[in-house]
């Protein structure tokens, strides 16, 4: 029994190897990748750079150059993922999920607490820090790759079943039971999300699915009193009745919308946002970013920043039909949907449509851990899409 | 490729598709949230914006000086050296403060009080260390500023008062304002940090005139409350307090305190033209400045030992028996009913017995046969012990306040009393006792219940050599125009009382006599002596002729004395002095107004001042 799985071992990390060298042949594919995604892509980073600026009042050293460098360095990343073969994806995408997984239990057990919230983990070798790194957003990755895998092996009729179903489950709720433990709402949401989505594209059955949201909104209730900190609940009371403010956490939102309203059609002008100069909207520098763009820019540039990112949604989603394997397909509208949850939720809360969760919005806001989770879902997207024609391993349960 | 593959791949696309519908439904939504926040209430935003953005700052009005009538300092705004510590900037306060306390003293309660202010405010908003400081120690500080990081000296407007406190009972002092006074007087300036209100005197009364009304400074704030920038505005400028200019004469009050020397007593010197006050000082003074800055403990027991009584307005608030200075408002009161004439003479023998009582005259063996003129020259007791009895209470008690005894006076100053004219009706209503005749022979001499001000007697003289109008004192420039009533009584009887005044000072034998005692060429002075008794004397003293005033100790000593005016003709000034415990016989107390009198004349410039130069040449 010992030496076949060797055997099987020996060949798969063969298999991977011919698919590294494959990368030669991947570079010819370079005309392939989707320019206008990218450009728009680094459009966008481009315009978090001047927020961040603007921000930061002018500061080019608090953020802005930092952003701009990252944003270099995570686009050419994004565009090496997106050459390398999509077989090696596939391959690893079991492997990354237990790593991933791996670590976000070590993040439970030894995790860094920063600002009351255990989320990060320092990779080390006896005393020598590597990294310090947040496992989290990197499931965020692990659940589209691991869930996709999953829908390509598993034939359409079993989607619905109990081994389907089970399985799914198993993948989306491990991970988002140890987010949730961090504790981290935002992030148990965008996952838990993206997981219930991909299981609604793989074809699960509607009569299913209405089941399981009846019991959802039924269960919601008893999720808020028992499932949620403190904090947590209070902002969820705060955004449902602004006037429930222990704590001032409404103070977040009544300045976010003074800033956004205040902005008018045109805008008060670049660097001439006075909520923005004053410090009145908080943390404007990331999660709060786009309360600059909404005073300084107005109703115009606010909403030529939306259009772009339906833009940037909807070339995904085209690039997703136009792809032959479940397993790219879903990859592919895996990381729309995180990207797109991004997007609709930081802007609803700075919006006063939803709570304060602590979202970012990708791409603009600061901060590198988003940025690089962001980018590499791109290139994956990129990847699949150059790879549309590949033959994957087809499911040893076909049929 | 599968037929059940390709199915499932449509299926995701389909599935893809209505997932995009869901998204572009969120588009929606958000453009549409957008729309409404931008473009409907932008409007409504940009004033919340603004709110924001803008606050109006209180600007504190610089507090009006107050001056004599010559333009003279009586209290001002000068530079206040202070040292004021700005949290955010220090990074140890502790150590700082112990620091600190190498160059300047700070008290433990000092400390307490800068750490609570410390805690109560934001970090960047300076808190006062310590205020007040004198030159030598503030350019130390500047000095030694690099040590302290944080630690800013300053220099503020503090109210100050010159003049060594010659004006304290006047003016007043400026404190900060009481729990009482934040609650009956809600100007939002009284919240401002190290605003001060008057405490007394003018300082208080025309406190509303000097404190002006604060203006506002439009101000950028960011979220944290700092000011970020400034938008003067002329039209919110604050209004600054009103000087206000007193009828003093701050030469004068100062001559007046050289005079007292260490004496304790009052003096009020009174236009008799227009009843401006030229000079009203109780003594011994107190800085005022103690009570600005913040008296020590020391300080205030010092005040509050003196036996003096440095604090109490013994001019305004004073009760004192006129004595015998209260004895021309008997004449007038007999002259007017028509019930003695001038010339009629009654026989002094030391003693009027009545009932079971004995009322003496102050001169041993008694004055004889006198006349009105005389008995007022000599101040004889008996005289008016007997005149009393045919005027009557009523009649005396109604001259009295015709000349103004009972009267509190507005001079625009709080705690005036009003001393007590007695009459029956008063004493049935306070006492609950009957008026007897004992108690008109003491009135008559202006003993037993007469109690009156310094300033009230001043008023009285100023009426009687004004002859016509009834004079109302007036303090402030600007204030009591109204005309004067008039004093209605009959100019003769003004005129004899006036020259029987003359005999007191001038003609030997007076009780005032001095030749040549206002030391004016012929310019005369008009006066009357008293001596109010602080206590009774026994029979068995005034028979062991032992009672000599000076031996008894100050505070039994009699109370000195002296009403008058001068010139006697085209009367300028009336004086009104009292020396406490001066002894008998009012020496002090003339001296004093002699000498006031000639500086009051001396410095009035203008047209008597023509007038004693003449008259000083005619006669050398």
């Amino acid at each position: 029994m010992v030496f076949p799985r060797v055997k099987k071992l020996k060949a798969r990390l063969l298999q991977m190897y011919n698919l590294l060298l494959d990368y030669k042949k991947t570079t010819s594919k370079f005309s392939e990748i989707n320019w206008l995604l990218v450009v728009l892509i680094f459009g966008l980073g481009l315009v978090g750079v001047a927020m961040i600026y603007a921000a930061t009042g002018g500061d080019w050293l608090s953020g802005a150059r930092q952003h701009f460098y990252r944003m270099i360095f995570a686009t050419f990343f994004m565009l090496f993922i997106a050459i390398i073969d999509l077989r090696l994806w596939y391959t690893i995408s079991y492997p990354f999920y237990l790593v991933v997984l791996v670590l976000l239990i070590s993040v439970d057990l030894m995790g860094v607490t920063v600002n009351g919230s255990k989320r990060w983990v320092d990779l080390q070798i006896v005393n020598y820090q590597l990294a310090r790194i947040q496992p989290s957003e990197i499931m965020k990755l692990a659940i589209v790759l691991a869930l996709s895998r999953f829908y390509h092996d598993l034939p359409r009729w079993r989607v619905s079943s109990i081994y389907g179903l089970l399985g799914a489950f198993l993948i989306i709720f491990v991970p988002m039971f140890f987010i949730m433990r961090q504790p981290d709402l935002g992030t148990t949401l965008l996952v838990a999300a993206t997981g219930l989505s991909i299981i609604f594209l793989a074809g699960i059955k509607w009569r299913l699915l209405a089941s399981f949201l009846i019991f959802s909104i039924i269960s919601i209730p008893l999720f808020f009193i028992f499932g949620l900190q403190t904090y947590q609940r209070e902002r969820i009371l705060t955004f449902l009745d602004p006037t429930h403010d222990p704590s001032g956490a409404s103070y977040h939102i009544i300045q976010s919308k003074i800033a956004l309203g205040s902005g008018g059609f045109n805008g008060k002008g670049f660097m001439s946002g006075t909520q923005r100069q004053l410090e009145y909207v908080p943390e404007n520098r990331t999660d709060f970013i786009f309360t600059v763009i909404g005073e300084e820019f107005g109703f115009v540039g606010s909403l030529s920043a939306i259009a772009t990112y339906m833009v940037i949604i909807g070339i995904c989603v085209w690039l997703s039909v136009q792809c032959k394997q479940v397993y790219s397909k879903l990859l592919i509208l895996g990381f729309t949907i995180t990207f797109a949850l991004y997007v609709f939720i930081n802007l609803a809360m700075i919006m006063g449509l939803a709570p304060v969760v602590g979202v970012p919005l990708p791409l603009i806001s600061y901060g590198g851990t988003v940025l690089l989770t962001v980018m590499t879902g791109f290139g994956l997207i990129l990847s699949a899409y150059i790879n549309r024609d590949s033959k994957l391993p087809s499911s040893k349960f076909k049929n | 490729m599968g037929d059940s593959d390709r199915h499932n791949l449509v299926s995701i696309n389909r599935r893809a598709a209505l997932l995009g519908s869901l998204g572009a439904g969120v588009f929606g939504v958000l453009s549409s949230r957008l729309y409404y926040l931008q473009i409907l209430k932008a409007e409504d935003y940009r004033a919340l914006s603004d709110d924001n953005r803008f606050n109006f700052n209180m600007t504190i009005p610089s507090r009006g000086r107050i001056l004599d009538r010559y333009g003279n300092d009586l209290a001002i705004n000068s530079q206040n050296f202070s040292l004021v510590l700005i949290p955010e900037r220090v990074k140890d306060i502790e150590a700082t403060l112990l620091k600190l306390k190498q160059v300047l003293s700070l008290s433990t309660s000092n400390i307490t009080r800068i750490k609570k202010n410390i805690n109560k405010h934001a970090s960047f908003v300076p808190v006062l260390i310590k205020e007040n400081l004198d030159w030598g120690t503030f350019s130390r500080l500047n000095f030694k500023t690099p040590d302290f990081p944080g630690v800013i000296p300053q220099v503020g407007l503090g109210r100050s008062y010159p003049n060594d406190g010659l004006f304290s009972h006047t003016i007043g002092y400026v404190g900060s304002p009481s729990a009482r006074d934040l609650q009956g007087d809600k100007d939002p300036l009284l919240k401002q940090p190290s605003f001060k209100i008057g405490k007394t005197g003018i300082e208080s009364s025309a406190d509303k005139l000097l404190r002006g009304s604060s203006g506002k400074l439009k101000v950028e704030v960011n979220a944290s409350g700092r000011i970020v920038r400034e938008f003067p505005d002329g039209n919110d400028a604050p209004k600054n307090g009103q000087d206000i200019w007193l009828t003093l004469d701050s030469e004068l009050q100062k001559k007046a305190a050289e005079l007292f020397g260490n004496d304790s007593g009052g003096i009020v010197v009174m236009d008799v033209l227009t009843g401006e006050i030229r000079t009203m000082l109780s003594m011994p003074t107190f800085n005022g400045n103690l009570f600005v800055s913040g008296i020590t403990q020391k300080q205030m027991d010092e005040l509050n030992n003196d036996e003096r009584r440095p604090q109490y307005n013994k001019v305004l608030a004073g009760g004192y028996p006129p004595a015998s200075t209260f004895k021309m408002v008997v004449m007038l009161a007999a002259l007017e009913g028509g019930i003695i004439n001038t010339k009629d003479k009654i026989i002094c023998r030391q003693k009027v017995n009545l009932g079971n009582r004995t009322f003496h005259c102050w001169k041993r063996g008694g004055h004889g046969p006198v006349n009105m003129r005389d008995a007022l020259k000599n101040s004889c007791d008996v005289y008016f012990y007997e005149l009393s009895q045919k005027v009557g209470i009523e009649n005396i008690a109604s001259m009295g306040r015709k000349l103004g005894f009972g009267e509190k006076f507005n001079i625009g100053l709080n705690g005036l009393k009003s001393g007590i004219m007695p009459d029956p009706k008063w004493k049935k209503l306070k006492l609950g006792a009957n008026w007897k005749l004992g108690d008109t022979l003491n009135a008559s001499i202006g003993q037993g219940f007469v109690l009156s001000t310094p300033l009230q007697m001043a008023v009285m003289v100023a009426r009687l050599a004004n002859g016509k109008a009834s004079l109302t004192p007036n303090l402030i420039i600007g204030q009591n125009l109204s005309k004067f009533k008039s004093l209605d009584i009959d100019p003769s009887h003004i005129a004899f009382v006036q020259k029987s005044m003359l005999a007191v000072c001038e003609e030997p034998g007076g009780t005032a006599y001095k030749k040549y005692g206002l030391e004016l060429g012929k310019l005369q002075i008009a006066g009357k002596t008293g001596t109010g008794q602080v206590r009774g004397i026994s029979e068995q003293e005034r028979r062991s002729k032992l009672r000599k005033d000076e031996d008894l100790p100050w505070k039994l000593r009699d109370h000195n004395l002296f009403v008058g005016y001068a010139p006697f003709k085209n009367p300028r000034f009336a004086v009104s002095c009292l020396v406490e415990h001066g002894g008998t016989g009012s020496k002090r107390a003339i001296e004093i107004s002699r000498s006031i009198l000639k500086t009051a004349l001396l410095r009035d410039g203008i047209s008597a001042g023509k007038e004693i130069k003449s008259s000083i040449a005619t006669n050398v």
